[in-house]
């Protein structure tokens, strides 16, 4: 087991040079660089700008130097925790992303809380009632959720919480608590405005919850176990609970490795709509404005968190399920 | 040093008045010689008394002339931007320069007390005697010189050199210290760039607040402690580092003195910018009290697409940018549940979209179409403009060529009504003269017997895709398929520069109300951002390192007029060339334009004043709502809905 982990701590070493070479050139893709972006924009609005500044931020910022040199000081840089300089905001990218982490790791969290209370019983309650009307009605409701734009969802919700509760547009708070320390005021301010966010997103994630929880059950409580403990008169909560739905949460542990980077990512359309203050509206915007270091840094951020995930959800399913463990001693 | 951790500390205590002291009208009237919320400040010896603060002649605003009322101090201004780097909008609206525009579009003196301009080549300024920066250091000539000598004259801080508005025909002019107070430039020809510069929404800085900057400036600060600045601020050098803590236009620095009327408290990024009242602002009402009447401004941030519902749920006290004359039926609504009121003001650029045929394009067939004068004519001629109008905008715009507006002093009905009317018969008769023949589907053929199909290309909002529909089949009816397709921005101004473009579309002339002293630059080919001619741009802009040489004998004509006006002496010559300009410019049709003046919502809290009811919006001149002083808007508590 430990040899296995301090093996796949050594691959992730690669796979991550891997990922970032491929970030670096994918950024640089498209034609031009930030001041290109940066010289349209301001040339809309009939503002106009010194070609000369350009040139001096492009040396500045080593536009001027062979592309393997830009990757390889981003590259190098990153090893030292310097993560670059974000040219939109002029400020080193740590700053810029630090600032929104913390509300997107809060309103990704209570989201994924939010799914599993809905989608827990609702999945072990359609796999104990096939085919019953409940069955079907819950289903349906939480394929609703998947199947509605969470965009439009998202506007119409904050339309009407305008409307009838007076919760003010989009943020995450009212704007007389920002910069505010934390108080009730502020905190039932931040609840509140969580409710929208947490149901769209939430919504659009249960049904596929339910679905697997509901075959992986369907599969195990037809199995001569269950069916021997239920006529031994194990109580059928016991019967359902102690082993079928342990083996039935397979998916959900090897879920973790994608629940991580999203945790950070926040659900980013959501996002923009209803204009939260969160990480996925910055790389939208940063991807869109060639602002490459903040953009770069911020994906190379999401695909090391990845890579975590996906180590930890392995363990995890090698520490509750013992038949994997097995096949992963007997291949090494 | 010393000067700044003080106003750092005054900063803060002023932070608490203002949370602490509710502001009572009875206090306002009692303290009326002091602002009430610095008012504490003073009492407790943390700030001189006004008298001290203000420059010995402070710039006294008149309000009568203005149709405004003298006002009471206090309240909050609540605007909501989309991006951290909007920022700079504040600059912009606040709008105090050393010389502003006033609303006539005259140049009048603001920071500087006067200045004097001899043969359009010797520009002497006159600083305010005992003027301030917002931390209470003066500000002297030393700024003047400090940003000339120190900044702009610094290989590395500097490394195209001064900017373009500072050199005529590539010199730089001479910079002297006078006295105290005055300083001067001269040129060695004239330069009608540089006051205009000094006005502009975004301005020329040629001051900076010296004695805070020189602790980032090689040149006089200690190696160690700059090393260790560096350091702290995780910049690459020091040029990074005073770059960075500079900035006037993008107020980022918390710490940088300024002499706007709002200064910002605070550091990015932020979902919310605070801006409190400079208490040495240099402007004063008619009763001697000092400006701004509102002592915060917050700036909040918030995604572009929302901006107008949160408007409209009177999240807003002053909002025109990220609102479309699109909105006006929603926030009319809004208006019975907030207290907010919408008017609508003019929008200032020439033409609200036009047609940009690109006379540089790669396919030499089209480009030969193209520079035939015929062609552009009918295609402006097959426009119905009346229609456009009616459809979009109920009739309100005007409909007119790309040119100036009749507010502007060089307004003449004969440019609004260039190759503007609409006659497709006449069209078709300039297409048939050019011999380009239909086919038998309708469609023209071109000299080399492809079918006329031009792709128009466009940086896609809503509003310009649907105009795009209807010119479609105006073009279509003269014979002309037209096929559109929606781009970035930026990959378009990368497709007309490489010459792949061969029809864009974008805002008209962005000076609709351009004065003679204002640079004809819109008008020739002198920048690559141009797209009926961005490769001759290119050439001029580089000097020619890249791009081609003019080869159309009326746009050479135009940079020749350009090059004029750019060694003109006085405003009468200018006035000259802008007219021989704007006449050959609408005459040839080089930019095809559709409607201007279109109306552009502005949303006002009900109890807010001084805004004028109808205004032009438009970013030069005027800064948008900066020409109209926002340190002169107030909250009248006691008033019912406004007008």
């Amino acid at each position: 087991m430990i040899r296995y982990i301090i093996f796949r701590m050594f691959a992730a070493i690669p796979t991550l040079l891997l990922i970032s070479v491929l970030i670096f050139f994918i950024i640089q893709l498209p034609p031009g660089d930030y001041f290109e972006t940066y010289i349209a924009e301001l040339q809309a609005q009939g503002e106009t700008v010194d070609p000369n500044k350009i040139a001096y931020l492009k040396h500045e910022y080593g536009f001027d130097k062979p592309i393997i040199e830009q990757y390889g000081l981003w590259v190098l840089g990153m090893l030292h925790g310097d993560f670059g300089y974000s040219f939109e905001y002029e400020m080193p990218v740590t700053q810029v992303i630090g600032s929104r982490l913390y509300l997107t790791i809060l309103i990704s969290t209570v989201t994924i809380i939010f799914t599993w209370l809905v989608a827990f019983p609702i999945g072990i309650y359609s796999a104990v009632r096939q085919y019953s009307w409940g069955d079907y009605g819950l289903t349906f409701l939480g394929l609703l959720g998947l199947a509605t734009p969470n965009f439009l969802l998202a506007l119409i919700l904050m339309y009407l919480a305008n409307i009838w509760f007076g919760v003010s547009i989009g943020h995450l708070m009212d704007a007389k608590y920002l910069g505010q320390p934390m108080s009730w005021g502020k905190f039932w301010s931040i609840a509140e405005h969580m409710v929208i966010p947490v149901i769209v997103i939430g919504t659009s994630g249960t049904a596929a919850m339910i679905r697997r929880l509901r075959a992986n059950l369907l599969d195990e409580l037809q199995k001569q176990y269950v069916v021997t403990a239920r006529a031994k008169g194990v109580p059928s909560l016991k019967a359902l609970v102690k082993y079928p739905l342990r083996m039935a949460l397979n998916f959900f542990i090897a879920d973790i490795g994608g629940i991580l980077p999203s945790v950070i990512s926040g659900a980013v359309v959501v996002s923009i709509v209803l204009s939260l203050e969160t990480t996925g509206p910055l790389l939208i915007r940063a991807l869109q404005s060639q602002d490459m270091y903040l953009a770069g840094s911020f994906l190379m951020f999401l695909a090391a968190l990845t890579v975590a995930g996906v180590l930890i959800s392995d363990i995890a399913l090698a520490l509750l399920d013992p038949r994997i463990r097995l096949q992963a001693g007997r291949r090494k | 040093m010393s000067g700044r951790r003080w106003s750092r500390r005054s900063f803060s205590k002023l932070a608490v008045s203002v949370v602490s002291l509710p502001l009572l009208p009875g206090l306002g009237a009692a303290a009326a010689e002091e602002p009430p919320d610095l008012a504490p400040g003073v009492v407790a010896g943390d700030m001189p008394p006004l008298a001290e603060r203000l420059p010995r002649n402070p710039r006294v605003v008149d309000m009568a002339p203005l149709h405004k009322v003298e006002g009471r101090y206090g309240g909050t201004l609540r605007m909501i931007m989309a991006e951290d780097k909007d920022i700079r909008m504040m600059t912009v609206y606040s709008y105090a320069r050393l010389v502003v525009f006033d609303l006539d579009l005259n140049l009048v003196p603001d920071i500087l007390e006067k200045f004097e301009v001899e043969e359009g080549r010797i520009f002497t300024l006159h600083l305010r005697e005992g003027h301030r920066w917002s931390d209470g250091h003066p500000f002297t000539v030393e700024d003047f010189r400090y940003c000339w000598e120190d900044v702009s004259l610094n290989k590395e801080l500097s490394r195209g050199g001064p900017s373009q508005q500072m050199l005529v025909e590539g010199k730089p002019p001479i910079f002297e210290v006078i006295d105290e107070t005055t300083v001067r430039y001269a040129w060695e020809k004239p330069n009608p760039l540089f006051l205009p510069s000094l006005a502009g929404g975004s301005p020329n800085y040629i001051f900076m607040p010296a004695h805070y900057l020189k602790q980032f400036h090689k040149k006089y600060a200690d190696p160690e402690k700059l090393a260790e600045l560096i350091a702290s601020h995780r910049m690459r050098d020091w040029v990074a580092l005073h770059t960075v803590m500079a900035r006037q236009y993008r107020p980022e620095n918390p710490d940088l003195p300024t002499l706007e009327p709002w200064a910002n408290t605070t550091a990015p990024p932020a979902e919310r910018f605070t801006f409190r009242r400079n208490p040495y602002f240099h402007r004063v009402d008619g009763s001697g009290r000092q400006l701004p009447y509102i002592p915060t401004v917050y700036l909040s941030m918030s995604s572009a697409d929302i901006i107008p519902a949160k408007t409209g749920a009177g999240e807003s006290d002053l909002q025109g940018r990220y609102l479309r004359f699109d909105n006006y039926t929603f926030l009319r609504q809004a208006e019975k549940q907030h207290p907010i009121h919408v008017d609508l003001w003019r929008d200032g650029t020439g033409s609200e979209v036009a047609f940009l045929p690109n006379l540089n394009a790669n396919d030499k067939i089209w480009r030969g179409v193209f520079r035939d004068v015929r062609f552009r004519r009918a295609l402006s001629l097959a426009i119905n403009r009346h229609e456009i109008n009616q459809q979009f905008y109920f009739g309100l715009a005007r409909e007119a060529a790309n040119s100036v507006l009749p507010g502007s002093p060089l307004y003449k009905r004969s440019y609004d009504e260039a190759w503007a009317a609409f006659d497709p018969d006449q069209a078709n008769r300039l297409l048939d003269h050019m011999k380009l023949k239909k086919g038998g589907d309708g469609i023209r053929l071109l000299p080399d017997g492809r079918r006329a199909e031009l792709v128009v290309e466009f940086a896609g909002n809503v509003e310009q895709s649907d105009i795009m529909e209807l010119v479609r089949e105006y073009w279509g009816d003269i014979g002309i398929k037209v096929f559109q397709r929606s781009l970035n921005l930026e990959v378009m101004r990368r497709r007309f520069l490489a010459g792949d473009t061969l029809i864009s579309m974008w805002g008209g002339l962005s000076v609709g109300l351009a004065t003679a002293d204002l640079p004809p630059e819109e008008l020739a080919p002198v920048s690559s951002a141009q797209g009926n001619w961005p490769k001759w741009g290119q050439y001029t802009e580089t000097m020619g390192k890249a791009g081609e040489p003019v080869d159309l004998p009326e746009a050479q004509e135009l940079l020749d007029l350009y090059h004029a006006w750019r060694v003109s002496s006085t405003t009468a010559e200018r006035r000259g060339i802008w007219q021989m300009m704007l006449s050959i410019f609408t005459d040839q049709v080089f930019t095809i334009g559709t409607v201007n003046s279109v109306n552009q919502p502005v949303v006002i809290n009900s109890r807010l004043r001084n805004v004028p009811k109808e205004g032009v919006y438009s970013f030069a001149p005027g800064a948008y709502f900066g020409i109209y002083m926002p340190d002169t808007f107030w909250y009248d508590e006691a008033g019912n809905k406004a007008q």
